[in-house]
């Protein structure tokens, strides 16, 4: 391998590394960085609906685990807080 | 924002959206979660869900409205919601805020800002202090 190949490879390693150690320091260990990659970023979406949009309709589940209902049937006479999240 | 729920119930409709988990145990856990005890695997069925939702409901004692995605997560697609998101819809159905994704850009007080604007600043006292799902 020619010296100049060489030195751009270690380059890139040591990018690499560099990077991998910065984001093992913000997100708290290479264990989070790992779980970030593996299972946060391929589910983290910009999103694209902006203030003036329609706001789609879905169909949910009641707590009782038994009764659906559809989003636009809780748009009536007054605005709609929707907080979406989960437990953990 | 239970607080804000509180503060404007009388005036807005609140919705909570139930989506895939954020730090299942199968997954990527958090320490916090550990610490806090709040370990659940990523629900494979729509019944897993329904319990965790059941069980945070209770053992926070959160009393907005509730509502959970399907396993086609057809509302965490729609929406990009997706850790956690905040949003308003106006009495015609459509987007009047469209918050930034979380956890980063989780803004509660931007909905109270819009609320305050719309229907006028309402501050309460009040203890509950549920966390957000």
């Amino acid at each position: 391998m020619s010296r100049f190949w060489k030195w751009t490879l270690g380059i890139c390693v040591t990018l690499v590394l560099v990077a991998f150690a910065g984001l093992s320091f913000m997100a708290g260990s290479p264990k989070d960085v790992y779980g970030m990659v593996r299972y946060a970023f391929p589910h983290m979406h910009r999103g694209k609906l902006r203030a003036g949009d329609d706001a789609p309709d879905v169909r949910l589940l009641a707590l009782d685990g038994s009764n659906h209902f559809h989003l636009r049937e809780r748009t009536r006479s007054r605005p709609l807080v929707l907080i979406f999240g989960s437990y953990t | 924002m239970v607080k804000i729920y509180n503060d404007y119930k009388d005036r807005a409709d609140f919705l909570t959206v139930y989506v895939r988990e954020a730090h299942p145990t199968d997954e990527w856990q958090m320490k916090s979660n550990v610490k806090e005890d709040v370990c659940y695997a990523q629900p494979k069925t729509l019944e897993q869900r329904v319990a965790i939702a059941n069980d945070f409901v209770q053992r926070q004692r959160y009393p907005l409205p509730f509502g959970i995605d399907d396993m086609n997560n057809a509302a965490d697609l729609a929406y990009s919601a997706w850790p956690e998101r905040l949003y308003v819809i106006d009495e015609h159905g459509r987007v009047a805020y469209a918050g930034g994704m979380g956890p980063f850009n989780y803004e509660p007080e931007e909905v109270r800002a819009w609320l305050a604007k719309r229907f006028g600043p309402v501050t309460q006292t009040s203890s509950a202090t549920a966390p957000r799902p």
